[in-house]
């Protein structure tokens, strides 16, 4: 195994689709990181600006029936209308959309982006949900933290093309996780290759061990919050039909997993937070994560990006 | 300059509504004393019932409405008029399919399997508050389905119990309209049904010899002492009724009629409140059931 990675760590540093990763994903990245009321608006008209697809496709955002009927015809204006966690969600996942060619993604597009943006705004309730009982500040990060925790798929995708189309095929017939597959059939997972990519776009480790233990289910205190928060939200959206393009077979029991006892050994006022209410709150949300979704990367938004 | 995050849809926005503070009291008196939770996205329901109520009382305001709830003197029946309201559904077969899915894949290989060792190859279900039958017709032809796959060389026993002698009958008789066949497929109807006419079809003699009727009282200690050994229980839309106290002993009830390693399905928004300390919440692909742990088990195979 450990072969194995330090292989795949070669090769990760070799690869020229993905170092060569667009220049606006770390201002993006480092921006991102900020409480949204110290987020310039004018930093983030210039990032939208500095690129001709992703303004227009804030532009075609803006202006479909969603918001509204009149009519937008600048940057500023979209923006403005779109609000920051649509804008940020474009530009994060038009970036690394542009990561790969088309014809290497393995993993339906669309499934893969309802899925990380999914985890993302539920890992981002649950950071609020949770900052109502203790002092957890981050709620941001937890977004990027579920927004960024598969990147290993893109890694599988360029590397290991058909083997890993060949997982992913099994995992759906066997409606199984696609982590188990992969340990059987490439002998390494997502996590293993999402971690080595955090770590050589050089995220912090947060990040990094968000991507690399989100799916141990062995007890993860030494991995701090946000791996238990994105491991959690995780299982919540594949659970309720954001998974990988295909219903899982699966059970869960969240207040059992060893996610939420690490998070209740780092905070221990958690242990009385109502976390059926917190889940019956979620799922009430699904739909409109759903609809937030397919609105930011939906099929034909994506298909029609990459053309321009 | 910080912005504001733009709304998908500027669906009832609470902070703007005229009485959003006794809409979320009377959403949180619901919950504790129902276990029906209405999340934000689904309060303009909530808010919907609450007004057919407010209208047919003649009171003038949500907050006053939210008076009949908890000070005026027949808040006990204000209460229940407006659980009736929100809990108004017809049911037919096949509803929860999610639910059927849940069974085959996780919940029934796990019992079989722990059983498997152990006494009689046989299940037990009971649906508490079965109403006119729906649901346990529903399970008895999943069962029959899985007869010779999931199933082979097991036996199981459906009781189905009720307070309502008129659910009871109607229920016993297994006649049902086509609104109620509505997402049940030509070959079961062909396979477990019998044209008696007038658009209806009934339950064959097969597939109503799969479920016992009763009338069993929940609030009655001594017939739910008696209810024993159970694999899954299903009690939807009935614990609502119940005042908190009598709630915590109907759900002791089923927590030792049940097997270790058993499950209760309740409705979909409902919950136990704040969760009963010893069942546990699970949730499976669109579907949600409380697990009876049962010692040195983890529940619902690979993550």
């Amino acid at each position: 195994m450990n072969g194995k990675l330090s292989q795949l760590r070669a090769q990760i540093e070799q690869l020229d689709s993905l170092e060569t990763a667009p220049a606006i994903l770390k201002p993006l990245l480092d921006m991102m990181r900020l409480p949204s009321d110290q987020i310039k608006l004018e930093k983030v008209i210039e990032l939208v600006s500095h690129d001709g697809a992703i303004a227009a496709q804030c532009l075609r955002m803006a202006n479909s029936p969603l918001f509204g009927t009149r009519y937008i015809e600048t940057v500023r204006s979209a923006v403005m209308a779109l609000g920051l966690e649509r804008v940020r969600s474009i530009l994060l996942g038009l970036c690394m959309n542009r990561l790969l060619p088309q014809s290497t993604w393995v993993i339906a597009p669309d499934a893969f982006w309802r899925h990380s943006l999914g985890c993302a705004l539920v890992a981002q309730r649950m950071a609020q949900r949770m900052a109502q009982r203790i002092e957890y500040p981050e709620p941001e990060k937890a977004y990027l933290a579920g927004l960024l925790h598969d990147l290993g798929f893109l890694v599988n995708s360029v590397l290991y093309t058909e083997d890993f189309r060949e997982c992913l095929r099994c995992a759906a017939e066997q409606r199984a996780p696609l982590h188990v597959i992969e340990a059987q059939l490439l002998g390494f997972t997502h996590c293993d290759s999402g971690q080595l990519l955090c770590e050589h776009w050089g995220l912090s480790q947060e990040f990094v061990d968000a991507a690399r233990c989100h799916h141990d289910a062995s007890p993860l205190p030494v991995a701090g919050p946000l791996a238990n928060l994105v491991r959690l939200s995780d299982l919540l959206c594949r659970v309720r039909h954001l998974g990988y393009g295909y219903d899982e077979i699966m059970g869960i029991d969240l207040r059992g997993d060893a996610a939420w006892q690490s998070l209740v050994t780092i905070y221990p006022a958690l242990r009385d937070m109502d976390l059926v209410r917190f889940t019956l709150d979620i799922d009430g949300a699904m739909e409109q994560i759903v609809e937030t979704v397919d609105s930011v990367f939906g099929a034909k938004s994506i298909a029609s990006s990459t053309t321009n | 300059m910080p912005f504001e995050t733009a709304k998908a849809k500027p669906a009832l926005s609470l902070e703007s509504s005229p009485g959003a503070s006794a809409y979320l009291a009377i959403r949180d008196l619901i919950y504790r004393t129902s276990g029906i939770y209405h999340p934000d996205e689904g309060l303009s329901v909530l808010i919907t019932h609450c007004m057919h109520r407010t209208a047919a009382l003649g009171a003038s305001s949500p907050s006053q409405y939210l008076e009949h709830l908890t000070t005026r003197p027949n808040r006990a029946a204000e209460l229940r008029l407006l659980l009736n309201e929100i809990t108004v559904s017809e049911t037919y077969l096949f509803r929860y399919p999610a639910q059927l899915d849940a069974l085959r894949n996780v919940i029934l290989p796990q019992i079989l399997q722990v059983k498997g060792f152990v006494g009689p190859k046989c299940l037990r279900f009971w649906y508490a508050g079965c109403s006119t039958g729906e649901e346990p017709h529903t399970l008895a032809m999943f069962l029959l389905e899985e007869k010779e796959r999931l199933l082979s060389g097991w036996t199981w026993d459906i009781l189905a119990t009720d307070l309502n002698d008129n659910s009871l009958e109607t229920a016993g008789a297994g006649i049902y309209a086509e609104h109620a066949l509505r997402a049940t497929s030509d070959g079961m109807r062909r396979k477990y049904f019998k044209d008696v006419g007038d658009k209806k079809l009934q339950a064959n003699d097969l597939l109503r010899a799969q479920i016992r009727f009763d009338r069993v009282n929940l609030s009655d200690d001594s017939q739910m002492l008696f209810q024993k050994r159970v694999d899954v229980i299903f009690c939807r839309n009935v614990l609502i009724y119940f005042d908190p106290a009598s709630k915590r002993r109907v759900v002791q009830h089923f927590y030792s009629n049940l097997l270790p390693g058993g499950f209760l399905f309740l409705g979909c928004d409902e919950s136990l409140f704040h969760e009963d300390d010893s069942f546990r919440l699970v949730h499976f692909s669109g579907a949600t059931a409380y697990w009876k742990p049962a010692a040195a088990q983890a529940v619902g195979g690979r993550q």
